[in-house]
């Protein structure tokens, strides 16, 4: 509360609008400064004035089940968490800056990107968390309830400049307003080979910054069939995302007790329609005439289709079966798609427009696969389709089924279903994607020819290590892991825009020598997987790209072409948190484990999980886990995962064999879905569970 | 006349009789003695002495009635062009005045040129009316409409622009937001208005006298009339003072820009609206709703909206950002946490009725305190209550809320279908009057966009459902605002209007009008294009053609992209092309028939029933020659390209 105080006596005395402005955002700014470093300084303050904080701002986080979150993800989400933030500052300092050039910005504006000092000797009061966000605006209205002298003034040059000052500032205040409630959930994705990561995604964050997220965070060949999907175990149903789509939203959707999960995979039908356009738009040519389609004249139809004034949809017309309502029976019917939606023809009428019935019109519904429909519902075949509400997850009248005589036919009616809800965004999606892909190919192909000499790794390992600005989830140095000598390959040199982490490594194979580990074991794991999908894009050689830098040309090409850093949602930690960054939460190996095997009585790897906890302990600069436990019980504090110091970076081998035996029991949903809760408490009770376990 | 005796007799003098088209039909010719090595320009030099008439000739030009031609060629010699003692040349003005019809119905009176291949005729009139793309245009003669009754085609309103020089500038500068020839006049520029704003919606009487075609084989009559684009109007017989349509004729429309095209996209939706009031392409019943509900947003919006095509999102931002600050100020005095949460939020409070039909009690409606704040409504058993814990919550977000209204039996109820894991839930809400229940369910549409009451379209929403329900009204005089009140019958097709009295299908309306009601004018426009773009009949133009070895007459369906076979009894498609797999195309000129050849060796051959095979090379050529268009980003039109491709033997 002091600091509100604080703050009502300064637009008291300020009758310059502008001052208390700078005023205004300065106070913000400081207060988004200590929120972000407190995660990171080796000797945090005490350990109440971090729980408000968090609490302040995570307060609209919705978690789930936090408790059963292995550790692994926890630290994970941490490193989400920060990046995020970041994210955030950075996003509101660059815009302000690309805004008003030529106003001078209030000093703490940069602070937060640029001056890590600043932040540091922020004083943070425990009391000011809550309050923080609302407080500027308690203050704020009274200049914005005098705006007639902006319009009086407008032609007067310097006064334009200082309305649009402050105009902008007025903006940047909405925009951390706004920050400050965004909705944020914690989302574990189901990896392709069973294995599962934990990210924090945004309500801001489209599908597609999430892959994008994933891209850097995995090691896959980023091609356009790289698909975020979801999956109602309860409806047997299936459904891809569209990469414009938010990800938290239908998130949302879900119940408490779901059982969906997100998974992260390749789907070869989710662009079908832009490399074969002829199987959906000439679905009545014959099979030759289809297969024998010349690229130019597939290139067309795609022109003639999308890149009009209006997107054509394919005219699909078909006896499919439809499930009559409450009844086991599946009927028959001629169905047809038009960009208004489906219709069928009534008995005894023509296939004329007006005649027809309308089935279903695609504002409010969503098209799945199903699954298995034959055995759950006495389906004629098990190519079926589901159209319902995207917050229905139960069984229900309003949800419509319909059967399909074949994979082929019904792959047709869920493209042409898409193109006519999501239209001219389809398009745009697939060319994004293309492009992501393209510049990833080109640059691990180029990479891979200049490195056809197998330099020893380690010090351009090292050169990149300390070229790192951008890296996300920084890695943590090679040696620690060669000294387990269970060898999960070095980080890769990171580079702000194509960041390829390494292949896990694989707990099933056998883990390569140390020495080789770096060279080999990329290949090993990634190529079996990835080769099928996709053999002519993917680059000969991981191994080298990872170990190499990438040719200056190529990274300059790229950026002009695309700036992905501009929508991968949580950027790196910048420079300003040089000492930590290298000190950042786990390396990546870490996360990339798959789940427990099912049965817990045969963890993995055999060492006992009490020496992991050993260095966290040891690091003296946290709170010892037993005594927190009791707090936590009480009210909550969630203490911040353990900021390792540049020291404990090297002490980080722990954590690595940490992972081995994972937490044997684990039911959980993989999202945290919307559900009580402050965040920071549950990961606080996560945690201390953890530890109690142990 | 002594020129004989002076002159070197080389060659024969004869005499050359000219009538003169400005000098009245009874005037009699004018004759001069010509040799028969004198050039064009010759002949009319002396004509224009002898006429003894002093004006501006340099419009005027030489017709050869017998021939059907123009003698534009002033250096040819008489001889050269044939011309002997007993041609009947007509002296005439090549631009005359010209009654066109437009895609919204109205007719201009304007001077079009008249000696020139209709295509470059077409290139004049849009370039005076500010028409860009004019490749895609042309003209047909109208559709004789039934006079029943004579005096009203009397007074048929013309617009006339005759007096309206015609400009030479490729891109007329533009003055107050319009071309500057428009500027000159006062009537001028209201004639402007009319082209570049969507005309109000017709009676449902008007719509219904008017023509529509009844089958296929109507729609491709209509076809039969385009003119000949590589011939002058005058070789096709047209006169002066005639009625010609300008319609869109080629479906590809390229480059459409809102910036620069108001009056295209204008008349483009008008051909658009009719198209679809006068069931010249089939819709189903929700696209015909649809199309309704955006033509009453386009009507609203020309109504009340000066043509500002161009807003700056920038400052929109603004504004949004101080009404939002503005709107939190209002609750000023609590608490500043309070403020956070209502960070965007207005409530409704009111005593409402509610009825699950779900819920086991039958009771039928039961009246609660509701509250509606943030996207979802509260519900408290009385107002002193509502301070405690709601009976129930209800999130709006994702759900459909249906309009259960009777006007006349004063029933105001909102259908809530509110989406949940198990299902959709069904939930009635029932105001007490108009009032409350605009804003009510203003409220409930916003919140299930995931709008909240702070946005600025809760007042609008509002207006719009009270416009609404006032034309529901039974007693058309109770209407206060006219503008506003408008017969949803002449929003749709008469079909629908016989199968629905107004005050069905006004709801349905209402229902569709929701997803567009936040479009702008121009976005409308576009949208309203975009939707009649989709429908699978689209951009198709009908001809009744013979196949080579077929005993029967089909048609022909010819495309942007494609040429579609339709047997006639069934109405189904048999077969398609695309021109894109097109080899070469023929027309043998003497047996009238048109022959394709197709990738692969596909062959194809007819010959037309309804239209001139010219037409039907026309449209084939005139749709290829559209799609080189893209290719070639040059603003510059390619008329010789065009002329190769559709001009047929006549132009070669």
């Amino acid at each position: 509360m002091t600091h509100c105080r604080h703050f009502g006596l300064n637009t008291c005395y300020m009758d310059d609008i502008d001052a208390m402005f700078s005023d205004l955002l300065g106070e913000m700014d400081l207060l988004t400064q200590s929120l972000g470093v407190e995660t990171l300084p080796p000797e945090p303050p005490s350990s109440s004035s971090k729980e408000m904080n968090f609490s302040m701002g995570f307060a609209d986080m919705n978690v789930e089940s936090l408790n059963e979150l292995e550790e692994n993800d926890l630290d994970a989400l941490m490193a989400d968490l920060m990046a995020d933030l970041n994210d955030t500052e950075e996003k509101l300092g660059g815009q302000k800056e690309a805004e008003a050039p030529h106003t001078d910005l209030p000093p703490a504006s940069h602070g937060f990107s640029f001056y890590p000092e600043s932040s540091l000797s922020t004083p943070t009061s425990p009391e000011r968390g809550p309050n923080t966000f609302s407080a500027p605006l308690a203050d704020s209205p009274a200049p914005i309830l005098s705006p007639p002298t902006l319009p009086q003034h407008a032609k007067l040059s310097m006064e334009e400049i200082e309305a649009q000052m402050k105009a902008d500032k007025i903006k940047l205040a909405l925009e951390k307003l706004k920050e400050a409630k965004v909705k944020k959930l914690v989302v574990k994705v189901v990896m392709h080979d069973g294995s599962s990561k934990t990210l924090m995604v945004d309500e801001r964050q489209t599908v597609r910054d999430v892959l994008d997220n994933l891209f850097e965070k995995t090691h896959c060949d980023c091609n356009v069939d790289w698909s975020l999907s979801e999956t109602n175990p309860e409806l047997q149903l299936e459904r891809g995302f569209e990469e414009h789509e938010n990800l938290v939203d239908p998130l949302s959707a879900w119940t408490r007790d779901s059982e969906n999960k997100v998974l992260f995979q390749e789907r070869p039908d989710k662009y079908e329609v832009f490399k074969n356009p002829q199987n959906f738009y000439l679905w009545k040519k014959d099979k030759k005439t289809i297969k024998d389609m010349k690229d130019r004249d597939k290139e067309l139809l795609v022109e003639e289709n999308f890149c009009g004034t209006s997107i054509i949809v394919p005219d699909l017309e078909g006896v499919l079966y439809l499930r009559e309502d409450g009844k086991k029976s599946w009927k028959q019917r001629l169905f047809l798609l038009r960009a208004s939606g489906i219709y069928y023809v009534p008995k005894g009428k023509s296939k004329t427009s007006r005649d027809l019935v309308c089935f279903v019109q695609f504002d409010n519904v969503n098209v799945y696969y199903g699954k298995e429909f034959k055995n759950k519902y006495k389906a004629p075949t098990d190519f079926c389709f589901v159209l319902k509400h995207p917050q229905i997850q139960k069984e229900s009248q309003y949800i419509k089924y319909l059967c399909c005589d074949d994979a082929w036919t019904m792959n047709l009616w869920v493209t042409g279903i898409r193109i006519a809800k999501y239209g001219k965004s389809l398009y745009e999606n697939y060319k994004t994607s293309m492009k992501k892909a393209a510049i990833t190919t080109a640059w691990t192909n180029r990479t891979a020819g200049t490195t056809s000499i197998p330099s020893t790794p380690s010090p351009t390992t090292k050169a990149k290590a300390s070229g790192q600005a951008n890296g996300h989830a920084p890695q943590p140095p090679a040696e620690p892991v060669a000294k387990v000598g269970n060898a999960p390959p070095p980080p890769p040199p990171m580079l702000p825009t194509q960041i390829l982490p390494p292949p896990p490594p694989d707990p099933v194979l056998p883990p390569p020598p140390p020495p080789l580990a770096n060279k080999k074991s990329p290949p090993a794991t990634s190529v079996p997987r990835q080769l099928p999908s996709l053999p002519t894009s993917f680059p000969p050689s991981p191994t080298s790209m990872a170990n190499l830098p990438p040719p200056p040309p190529s990274l300059s090409q790229d950026d002009s072409s695309e700036s992905p850093p501009d929508f991968l949602p949580p950027p790196p930690p910048t420079l300003g948190f040089g000492p930590g960054a290298g000190s950042l939460p786990p390396p990546p190996p870490v996360s990339f484990l798959p789940p427990p095997p099912p049965d817990p009585g045969f963890p993995l790897p055999p060492p006992p999980p009490d020496p992991a906890f050993c260095p966290v302990t040891n690091r003296d600069s946290l709170p010892a886990p037993p005594p927190r436990q009791s707090n936590i019980g009480a009210g909550a504090p969630p203490p911040p995962p353990p900021p390792p110091s540049a020291s404990a970076g090297l002490q980080s081998t722990p954590s690595v064999r940490r992972t081995g035996p994972p937490p044997p029991k684990r039911t959980t949903p993989p999202l945290a879905a919307p559900g009580g809760g402050d965040f920071m408490s549950e990961l606080a009770k996560a945690m201390a569970k953890k530890r109690g376990n142990q | 006349m002594g020129q004989n005796s002076h002159s070197p007799v080389l060659m024969a003098v004869w005499d050359l009789s000219v009538t003169v088209e400005d000098l009245g039909a009874d005037a009699p010719p004018i004759t001069v003695s010509v040799t028969s090595d004198l050039h064009i320009g010759g002949v009319i030099l002396k004509l224009v002495e002898k006429s003894q008439v002093k004006r501006d000739w340099s419009d005027h030009a030489l017709w050869w009635e017998q021939k059907q031609q123009w003698l534009l060629r002033t250096a040819w010699t008489l001889e050269k062009c044939g011309i002997q003692a007993d041609a009947g040349l007509i002296f005439m003005a090549q631009h005359k005045s010209l009654r066109l019809g437009l895609p919204n119905g109205l007719t201009l009176r304007l001077r079009a040129c008249f000696s020139g291949p209709v295509f470059r005729t077409v290139l004049g009139i849009c370039k005076m009316l500010n028409i860009r793309r004019p490749e895609e245009l042309s003209l047909l003669r109208p559709v004789e409409e039934k006079k029943r009754k004579k005096d009203k085609d009397l007074s048929e309103e013309l617009h006339d622009l005759t007096e309206v020089p015609l400009t030479s500038v490729s891109r007329p500068c533009l003055y107050n937001g319009m071309p500057a020839h428009f500027a000159d006049s006062l009537q001028t520029e209201k004639v402007y208005k009319m082209l570049s704003v969507s005309q109000p919606a017709p009676a449902p009487e008007a719509i219904a006298k008017l023509y529509r075609p009844a089958s296929v084989v109507d729609k491709a009559h209509i076809h039969s009339r385009w003119l000949d684009s590589s011939r002058s109007l005058m070789q096709q017989g047209v006169q002066q003072n005639d009625r010609l349509w300008l319609r869109f004729k080629y479906y590809c429309f390229h480059d459409l820009e809102p910036k620069y095209d108001v009056v295209r996209l204008t008349q483009m939706y008008e051909q658009a609206r009719w198209a679809i009031l006068l069931e010249d392409i089939d819709c189903t019943e929700e696209e015909m709703l649809l199309f309704g509900a955006i033509q009453y947003h386009i009507n609203k919006l020309s109504l009340t909206e000066p043509q500002t095509m161009t807003s700056s999102p920038a400052m929109d931002d603004l504004d949004s950002a101080l009404q939002g600050l503005e709107v939190k100020l209002d609750g000023a005095e609590s608490s500043p946490q309070d403020m956070l949460e209502n960070l965007t939020a207005p409530e409704l409070n009111d005593y409402l009725k509610i009825f699950r039909p779900k819920r086991l009690t039958l009771k039928g409606y039961k009246q609660y305190w509701f509250k509606f704040k943030d996207a979802s409504i509260s519900y408290y058993k009385s107002k002193e209550e509502s301070l405690g814990e709601p009976i129930q919550q209800i999130n709006l977000k994702g759900c459909e809320a249906a309009p259960d209204v009777n006007v006349a039996g004063q029933k105001f109820c909102i259908k809530l279908l509110i989406p949940a894991p198990e299902g959709m839930n069904e939930v009635y809400l029932r105001c007490e009057n108009e009032e409350q229940y605009s804003r009510w369910m203003a409220a409930c549409r916003l919140a299930s966009k995931g709008k909240s009451l702070a946005d600025r379209l809760f007042q609008s929403e509002v207006q719009s459902i009270l416009s609404f329900l006032a034309m529901q009204q039974t007693n058309p005089n109770t209407h206060t605002d006219d503008s506003m009140s408008i017969n949803t019958h002449s929003l749709v097709s008469p079909r629908y209007s016989k199968k629905y009295k107004v005050k069905q299908l006004t709801p349905r309306i209402l229902e569709a009008y929701q997803n567009v009601a936040q479009l702008s004018l121009t976005d409308a426009l576009l949208r309203f294009l975009q939707i009649w773009q989709a429908l699978p009949d689209f951009g198709i133009s009908f001809v009744v053609v013979r196949f080579k070895g077929s005993r029967k007459d089909e048609v022909l369906g010819i495309a942007p992209n494609r040429l579609i076979r339709i047997d006639l009894g069934v109405g189904d498609v048999v077969k398609t092309w695309r021109y894109n797999n097109m080899r070469q195309w023929n027309v043998n000129w003497d047996i009238r028939q048109v022959a394709i050849e197709f990738d692969g060796n596909v062959n194809m051959a007819f010959s037309c029933v309804t239209a001139d095979c010219k037409i039907v090379h026309e449209f084939i050529g005139g749709y290829i020659f559209m799609s080189t268009r893209s290719r070639e980003q040059s603003d510059t039109l390619n008329e010789e390209l065009f002329h190769k491709l559709t001009g047929g033997h006549e132009a070669l």
